[in-house]
């Protein structure tokens, strides 16, 4: 089996849909891979390239006197991957397709497999909004597997203790992690394309915590990871594993095995250590 | 300062009121440096854009006439513009084509039309973005004119004047890095260095916020009404990355603080000198419109 064949049949072409709710594929299909995801988009190609982005098809659907829709799937190098870019942008209501969706602003985006998926119009209306589902569920049915999440899911402490709704995202690098919380300028949790890192939110009466869940390739880079952040982050500490910063709330970081755990902005002592021992506890089973 | 870590707790104690001085997202203000300080023009308009997002050309020409008269301290316009153009310059004029929100052509043709009155050829000027590397007028030019619209940027931060000339490298992702922190040596290279006369930043539909593929989200974009002028292009990102960070902070609450700290303002002012970065050292002279002016 040549490289060539063995790699189609791990990366199977996905047979976009042509048509949907009177709206018809244009007949062209734009392709892009990491070396020219640059001149698709300005700005945001890295968010791509950060999980692993393999490669792109884009089709645009006509319907005549209506906005054009456009439909872009993007092909990452895990199902964790595809969760990864999901979540990270994530901020809207489900739509049911694929295995997770959100649909608002104009856009549908959605998950499944290896696959993140965006369809979006050039303008607005009710019918444009069905055609946009429409389209959407087209594509995602095309999909023919689905993929796992990220393992390290099921150890996030859940609404018992006041996880937001659609609130975890998977990252894939420090630059991520920053622009859904900023913890430091530079890459002080080494985070990088080999390290899994969790974010999930909480809120107890009232107050936003963060916590952050980190597994590193073994423990020796989770134990470098974590005394960087300590230097960095909590060097008034004195050796504990956690402070009362300026905001009059509680972060605190422990280190098990190959991960890091750090809570941000809780607002005891007591409701830091509570989302640490609740996800060791699960580990521990 | 190449060890420094800026952390979230720098931010916290801006907030506790306990810091020195922090004023711009990533930027580690040190001793205020008393030698340097720039001007920087905010004007406002509330009728140069209609209803329907439509901009009304001759309110933005007066409105961008009114900004040098004020930055230059001229008597009127045109002597303003003459101080910045001379008739034997060739005039490239640096705009951004950014399918999502583009610089306004409206815009785009009240800078030609001052520097084709200012006695400038109209062979020797020109407008582009992604072709200047190859634009004879560009490659030709003496004096360059920056332009394009205010948003936030998913790598950088800000997509402000210092980005946009990351079209005069071939090489633009390489400049990425570190909030892209480097993009301040572009300015010092000689295709564009000592030519720039002056920016302007396009804050009448800013957007401050980005989702998406191509992240923009027409949820995010607001008309502001203005534009935001200076002949120091750090000191007039540092005006419009303050402004978006101020609306982020007024549309989502408390926790949404600039996604990437714009590392490259500070960048550009303290390892490239190309200006100034502190907002305590910048004059912003206001004008017109201040309703909801955020700054």
């Amino acid at each position: 089996m040549t490289a060539e064949i063995a790699k189609a049949e791990k990366n199977p072409e996905i047979l976009l849909p042509s048509e949907a709710a009177g709206w018809k594929w244009d007949g062209k299909e734009e392709r892009h891979d990491p070396k020219t995801l640059f001149a698709y988009m300005d700005g945001a190609a890295e968010l791509y390239l950060a999980y692993g982005f393999t490669r792109l098809a884009v089709r645009r659907f006509e319907k005549p006197g209506r906005p054009a829709v456009t439909v872009e799937l993007y092909e990452l190098a895990s199902s964790d991957d595809a969760y990864g870019v999901f979540t990270y942008e994530r901020q809207d209501e489900p739509a049911g397709i694929g295995q997770d969706s959100e649909f608002g602003g104009g856009m549908l985006r959605f998950w499944k497999g290896r696959y993140l998926a965006a369809v979006y119009a050039e303008g607005e209306g009710n019918d444009v909004e069905s055609a946009l589902l429409a389209i959407g569920r087209a594509a995602a049915d095309a999909i023919p597997k689905t993929g796992s999440e990220p393992r390290w899911i099921a150890f996030i402490p859940g609404r018992e203790h006041g996880l937001v709704d659609r609130s975890v995202r998977f990252l894939r690098s420090h630059v991520l992690l920053n622009q859904r919380f900023f913890v430091a300028h530079r890459n002080i949790l080494n985070l990088n394309r080999h390290t899994e890192a969790l974010l999930a939110q909480y809120v107890r009466n009232g107050q936003t915590t963060h916590f952050l869940l980190i597994r590193y390739p073994d423990g020796k880079a989770a134990e470098a990871a974590y005394r960087g952040f300590m230097k960095a982050y909590l060097p008034d500490a004195g050796g504990k594993d956690r402070w009362k910063t300026e905001d009059r709330l509680w972060t605190l970081a422990e280190k098990k095995n190959e991960l890091v755990l750090i809570v941000f902005g809780a607002p005891t002592e007591t409701d830091a250590e509570a989302l640490v021992k609740a996800t060791v506890e699960k580990l521990d089973k | 300062m190449e060890d420094t870590v800026i952390t979230r707790r720098d931010f916290l104690r801006v907030a506790a009121g306990t810091a020195v001085a922090a004023t711009l997202g990533g930027a580690v203000i040190e001793e205020t440096r008393a030698e340097a300080t720039a001007r920087v023009v905010l004007i406002r308009h509330p009728a140069v854009v209609g209803d329907e997002g439509k901009i009304r050309g001759e309110i933005l020409q007066s409105m961008l006439d009114e900004a040098v008269k004020t930055l230059l301290g001229t008597g009127d316009p045109s002597e303003g513009w003459r101080m910045l153009i001379r008739n034997t310059d060739i005039v490239g004029i640096k705009s951004n084509s950014w399918g999502r929100m583009p610089t306004p052509r409206e815009l785009e043709a009240a800078i030609k039309r001052r520097v084709l009155d200012a006695g400038v050829a109209e062979r020797n000027t020109d407008i582009d973005d992604r072709g200047v590397l190859t634009n004879p007028v560009f490659l030709k030019a003496t004096a360059l004119i920056n332009v394009r619209p205010l948003r936030t940027h998913h790598w950088s931060g800000v997509g402000t004047c210092l980005k946009n000339y990351i079209m005069f490298v071939p090489n633009p992702s390489d400049y990425h890095a570190d909030g892209c922190s480097p993009l301040g040596k572009i300015w010092t290279y000689p295709v564009v260095k000592g030519k720039t006369r002056l920016n302007i930043l396009s804050a009448l539909t800013p957007q401050f916020y980005g989702r998406g593929a191509h992240f923009f989200d027409r949820r995010y974009v607001w008309p502001y009404k203005g534009l935001i002028v200076g002949t120091d292009p750090v000191a007039v990102d540092a005006v419009g990355a303050h402004l978006l960070q101020t609306k982020r902070i007024a549309h989502f609450g408390e926790d949404r603080m600039l996604d990437v700290p714009p590392a490259h303002i500070a960048a550009a002012d303290k390892d490239y000198r190309i200006g100034v970065s502190d907002l305590r050292r910048i004059r912003l002279i206001k004008s017109g419109w201040l309703e909801e002016a955020l700054i």
